[in-house]
């Protein structure tokens, strides 16, 4: 009955921006990022990615409420990078990987395509 | 520097290793780390009564007391990498995928289910039902059931359509079902059990565009020359008894699961670990020959009486033993020589696909999903200056 519209998971509404960041008053070089629309899929990617940069110190990402579809990602770096910067790069990597999985995935299925004579016909 | 010569040998060592290992993990750091941190890092080991080591150790700082530099690295992670497709009939698909974290082939799944589209039944105009299948308002279990039956039509010929736009051949596709059962003359009935098939499809649009407000600009034979049907002919609908009648039209729109799930394009696609049976020590003589009988094909026993040795044989090929084999290695007579355990960054992937995409065209489009909703976030984020703080 009070459940929100299913659209509004993914739609950002007017006026509202994708990404928002407010760095961290007591804490040198951390701040966080809140991401509208996005959830667990992009979280953990980015909070995993995030970890494997060494200038990051602390990452971490949560989902406050539910139904309330915006995520916060938390960072903070050792000074060489800012947070920003990391997760600029975090996400650019991601990019990266995706897409080389994306061109081995292509050229596995030509393997099968040349090797066993095409992909099997759909059953129906 | 001293760490680096060190490095040397053993590297030599575990590349050599490495290679005879074969199914081991790819995503290999020029391993100085010893042997037991080796196994925390890359295995889950498996238990009886729990598992150990079950997190992903990636950090970059991780191993940085050791002198191991574990941060992100694309042409190591491009070295690492590599996808095999093990096998593909019809809509089933199973492949394995070296290298990746697990936190992305998680995101893949979760792309595959719920935001990858498909055309689904969304409203039901009920002429006429006289069956005993409920069609009220908040007992619809009738218009729920259409609702699920797959469709054989591929969503990226059409478009979403918002609440507030009207249904048209773009965004639309008209379905009807018209059933009355019947007794027959010699006493059989005709139409008693209402199946998918008899869902037709209307590529002109409603019949009453009044009442729906469905006008088509042209008809969509030209848009889906294949035409439009369920998947499955024989999905049971409704069972209908004589002078029962079922009259209605079908309106499917496009949507993605994670709206509801009869819009998810897969049976369910999930994700194993790759297992691995370890020996610890070599079992001899009776303990071995009794491990052999226990896991026939998993261990193979070579020698006999005083000088029997068990070698581990094809681990993908004798699944169903390796919970027995879990079980065994619980066991205080076992325990030594068994290990179950699962490498941390190797899956099998497996795509069940429910009719309206191929497997593989699956796979491909959570791809570039996982690719823009990344671009998005980037876009996002150009709005702050990269230098500033």
């Amino acid at each position: 009955m009070n459940a929100p519209d299913r659209q509004e998971k993914f739609v950002v509404p007017d006026g509202v921006k994708k990404v928002a960041f407010q760095p961290d008053t007591k804490v040198a070089n951390a701040g966080s990022f809140v991401i509208q629309r996005e959830d667990h899929t992009i979280g953990n990617l980015v909070r995993m990615q995030l970890h494997r940069d060494k200038n990051v110190v602390f990452a971490g990402y949560r989902i406050p409420h539910p139904l309330e579809y915006q995520m916060v990602v938390k960072v903070q770096t050792n000074g060489k990078k800012t947070p920003i910067q990391a997760v600029h790069s975090a996400l650019e990597d991601l990019g990266n990987e995706v897409g080389d999985i994306r061109t081995k995935f292509q050229q596995q299925l030509e393997q099968l395509n040349g090797g066993g004579g095409g992909l099997p016909p759909p059953p129906y | 520097m001293g760490k680096t010569k060190k490095a040397a040998q053993p590297k030599a060592a575990a590349d050599e290793k490495k290679a005879a290992a074969g199914d081991g993990p790819s995503t290999s750091y020029d391993t100085t780390l010893p042997e037991k941190l080796e196994l925390a890092r890359t295995r889950v080991v498996c238990g009886t009564d729990m598992n150990l080591h079950t997190t992903s150790t990636i950090a970059a700082s991780q191993w940085g007391s050791l002198g191991v530099d574990a941060s992100f690295d694309m042409a190591r992670f491009k070295q690492d990498f590599s996808i095999d497709i093990k096998r593909y009939e019809g809509d089933d698909m199973e492949f394995e995928m070296k290298g990746v974290s697990c936190a992305v082939a998680n995101s893949l799944r979760r792309i595959m289910i719920s935001e990858t589209p498909t055309m689904a039944i969304e409203h039901v105009y009920i002429v006429n039902n006289t069956s005993v299948i409920q069609d009220e308002a908040s007992c619809g279990v009738l218009s729920h059931r259409l609702g699920l039956v797959p469709l054989k039509v591929d969503p990226r010929l059409f478009q979403y359509k918002a609440k507030e736009d009207a249904p048209s051949e773009q965004n639309t596709i008209v379905l009807k079902l018209k059933v009355e059962c019947r007794r027959l003359p010699n006493g059989a009935m005709e139409n008693d059990k209402v199946y998918s098939r008899d869902l037709i499809w209307l590529p002109e649009g409603s019949e009453m565009p009044d009442e729906t407000s469905c006008r088509f600009a042209s008809s969509q034979e030209a848009l889906v020359p294949d035409g439009v049907r369920p998947v499955h002919d024989d999905i049971l609908i409704a069972k209908l008894r004589p002078g029962q009648a079922i009259e209605l039209e079908c309106h499917c729109t496009k949507g993605v699961g994670d709206e509801h799930a009869k819009w998810s394009p897969v049976a369910t696609t999930w994700y194993r670990l790759m297992p691995e049976l370890a020996l610890l020590q070599q079992p001899r003589g009776q303990i071995a020959e009794e491990l052999a009988e226990q896991l026939p094909g998993l261990l193979q026993l070579s020698g006999s009486g005083e000088n029997a040795t068990v070698a581990v044989g094809d681990v993908r090929k004798h699944d169903k033993l390796l919970e027995k084999a879990r079980r065994l290695s619980g066991e205080e007579r076992y325990a030594p020589y068994l290990q179950l355990r699962k490498i941390k960054d190797h899956f099998i992937f497996t795509i069940e696909s429910a009719g309206a995409w191929r497997p593989h065209e699956l796979f491909q489009y959570a791809v570039e999903v996982m690719m823009s909703k990344c671009d998005k976030v980037l876009e996002g984020l150009q709005a702050f200056p990269q230098r500033s703080f």
